[in-house]
């Protein structure tokens, strides 16, 4: 079985890592095997996002650590407690879990359903007051948790998460479904959230994701496709310049041939994207060139590279 | 304290859920109050009146059964442990189904699993929430039988305790059930027909057992029968009952 390395850095709270995959598989019963032998973990303090395409095994690692499945081999570990142990159920005091578009109950108020959250987690009437003053649900304690808009629904399970003050929280696709602005005040909310709290983010949002966290870990077929952190996979990217022309496309993508660079078109046509070595000292250089070649550049700049971009690169690599 | 503090808010949050949805409360009424006060007090109602009016015709053998028996015996051997038995076999199912399954097909049980809870404290809250339902609805209407089997002669207290035991071993079958369900069924409707099929074929059984054990007899042996089957789905249910399983 191959040992775990924590992504992020430990911090002083301890050298246990916040979780970990050792080794695990799930195999569900109709046979499709969901993790293969994974083995992962993320250091206490880091701010981790979990992506992969569809079927790479996001949402049963989601699963395994709230408990919800076993796996079928390996051991996975919230907060140094083995899942479904006899220390988890503390352990899972100390977590706090966003779901993905959970149901609503249609008979139970806000209020009810954050009071029964107060009750298993133990903690004071004050606690749960503070949460209900720092996400504006005042007005809604009243009303059947089915009857709130999605945004406010998010903002419940959200102060649900953050009744335990958790020292960990695990997000699963947290803003899927609002409209802009909802997702807007969620990230706002989950910015403060996430302050000085291990987190680990399942999103299919890369924006959200490089928004919100420093590490990341790509699943794939039930595999770790890449473990690391954002400023690591970036450094290792190639870097790049975007450049547009009136003469369009072809003869840019010609006149940079000649100059035996790599270079490709994007945007449907619209731009090319040119591998460099450097931008900042590349970039002059080029343009003048093009320039001088009779091109009439119009936009010339250094490509941001993205989470996306990475995510899709390397997906790609992996499909071969 | 017989329940833990986490089944104690459990089971607040079910009660309250409960009580809200009037559909099952309106079901989870009028069958009891079909079942053990309409269909037998007009049964007994137009027996005691039939008889009342003249000497009794002689009643021909009945299939089955020793020809020439008293209407009203029959009514008491066979009739009102039935009754009986379908008030406690049908309150809990129809908690259980809005409750257990209901909850999964609604998504809503994700709101519990995030919060640090066992499946087995989720569930046990879900039973006794329906324990708690089926006391509150069956206990009076039972009294009700009670007094006016008593009060008119008709039937000894011993008998009532019988009664009494059949509707508690009816419900515990019942309740039991509801936990293997929350194992096997999907969806609503699966969860109504294995209801269906839970429990249809206990009433020729019931009936069978009442006509062969002699006496009282047969009301403990209908109680026996109904502990032991609702004991066999207890211990299939805590032996493969996970979150996993729960979840489908």
């Amino acid at each position: 079985m191959t040992r775990p390395v924590a992504v992020g850095q430990a911090s002083a709270v301890g050298s246990t890592p916040a979780l970990a995959f050792e080794g695990v598989s799930k195999r569900y019963r109709n046979g499709v095997l969901a993790l293969d032998d994974v083995s992962w973990a993320i250091a206490r303090g880091a701010r981790a996002c979990l992506l992969g395409p569809n079927g790479a095994g996001k949402s049963t690692t989601i699963r395994l650590l709230q408990g919800a499945l076993q796996p079928t081999r390996g051991r996975v570990t919230l907060l140094g407690a083995a899942v479904n142990g006899p220390a988890y159920l503390a352990a899972r005091r100390k977590t706090g879990i966003v779901p993905q578009e959970p149901g609503m109950y249609r008979d139970v108020t806000t209020g009810e359903y954050l009071a029964l959250a107060r009750r298993l987690y133990g903690r004071g009437p004050a606690d749960l007051a503070r949460l209900v003053e720092l996400f504006d649900l005042g007005d809604y304690l009243d009303q059947m948790l089915a009857r709130l808009s999605g945004g406010y629904q998010r903002r419940v399970v959200l102060a649900t998460a953050l009744l335990g003050e958790p020292d960990l929280l695990l997000l699963d696709e947290p803003t899927v479904g609002l409209d802009p602005v909802a997702a807007h005040t969620v990230h706002a909310y989950l910015r403060g959230a996430m302050e000085g709290r291990t987190t680990l983010l399942c999103t299919h949002n890369l924006a959200e994701a490089e928004a919100l966290c420093e590490q990341v870990v790509i699943l794939r077929g039930g595999r770790v496709l890449v473990q690391s952190s954002l400023a690591a996979l970036r450094a290792h990217a190639h870097p790049q310049v975007r450049l547009a022309a009136r003469q369009g496309a072809p003869a840019l993508l010609a006149a940079l041939r000649r100059r035996g660079l790599a270079a490709e078109a994007v945007d449907e046509g619209a731009a090319v994207q040119v591998l460099v070595a450097d931008p900042a000292a590349d970039a002059p250089a080029l343009l003048r060139g093009l320039l001088a070649d009779g091109l009439d550049v119009y936009e010339c700049c250094a490509v941001q590279v993205t989470l996306e971009s990475l995510f899709l690169d390397l997906v790609r690599d992996a499909d071969g | 304290m017989l329940l833990s503090e986490p089944v104690r808010a459990l089971l607040w949050k079910e009660w309250r859920e409960m009580t809200r949805n009037r559909g099952m409360l309106l079901s989870s009424t009028l069958l009891p109050i079909t079942s053990l006060v309409l269909a037998p007090f007009s049964q007994l109602y137009a027996l005691r009146s039939y008889l009342a009016s003249g000497p009794p015709a002689e009643l021909g053998p009945m299939v089955g059964l020793p020809g020439g028996s008293d209407p009203i015996d029959l009514l008491l051997r066979f009739l009102f442990p039935l009754y009986v038995m379908l008030a406690g076999l049908l309150v809990p199912s129809v908690g259980s189904t809005y409750s257990v399954v209901g909850e999964r097909e609604r998504r809503s049980l994700e709101l519990l699993m995030i919060l640090p809870v066992r499946v087995a404290d989720i569930l046990v809250a879900k039973l006794a929430a329906m324990l708690l339902l089926t006391a509150v609805v069956l206990l009076p209407l039972f009294a009700l039988d009670a007094v006016v089997l008593i009060a008119l002669d008709v039937a000894s207290p011993g008998y009532v305790a019988l009664l009494l035991l059949v509707l508690l071993a009816s419900t515990a079958y019942s309740v039991t059930v509801a936990l293997l369900l929350a194992l096997l069924a999907r969806d609503l409707r699966t969860a109504n027909y294995l209801n269906g099929a839970m429990l249809g074929p206990l009433v020729p059984l019931v009936v069978a057992v009442l006509g062969v054990v002699p006496g009282d007899w047969g009301l403990v042996a209908v109680a026996a029968l109904l502990l032991v089957a609702g004991g066999v789905a207890l211990a299939i249910s805590l032996r493969w009952l996970t979150f996993e399983r729960y979840l489908g």
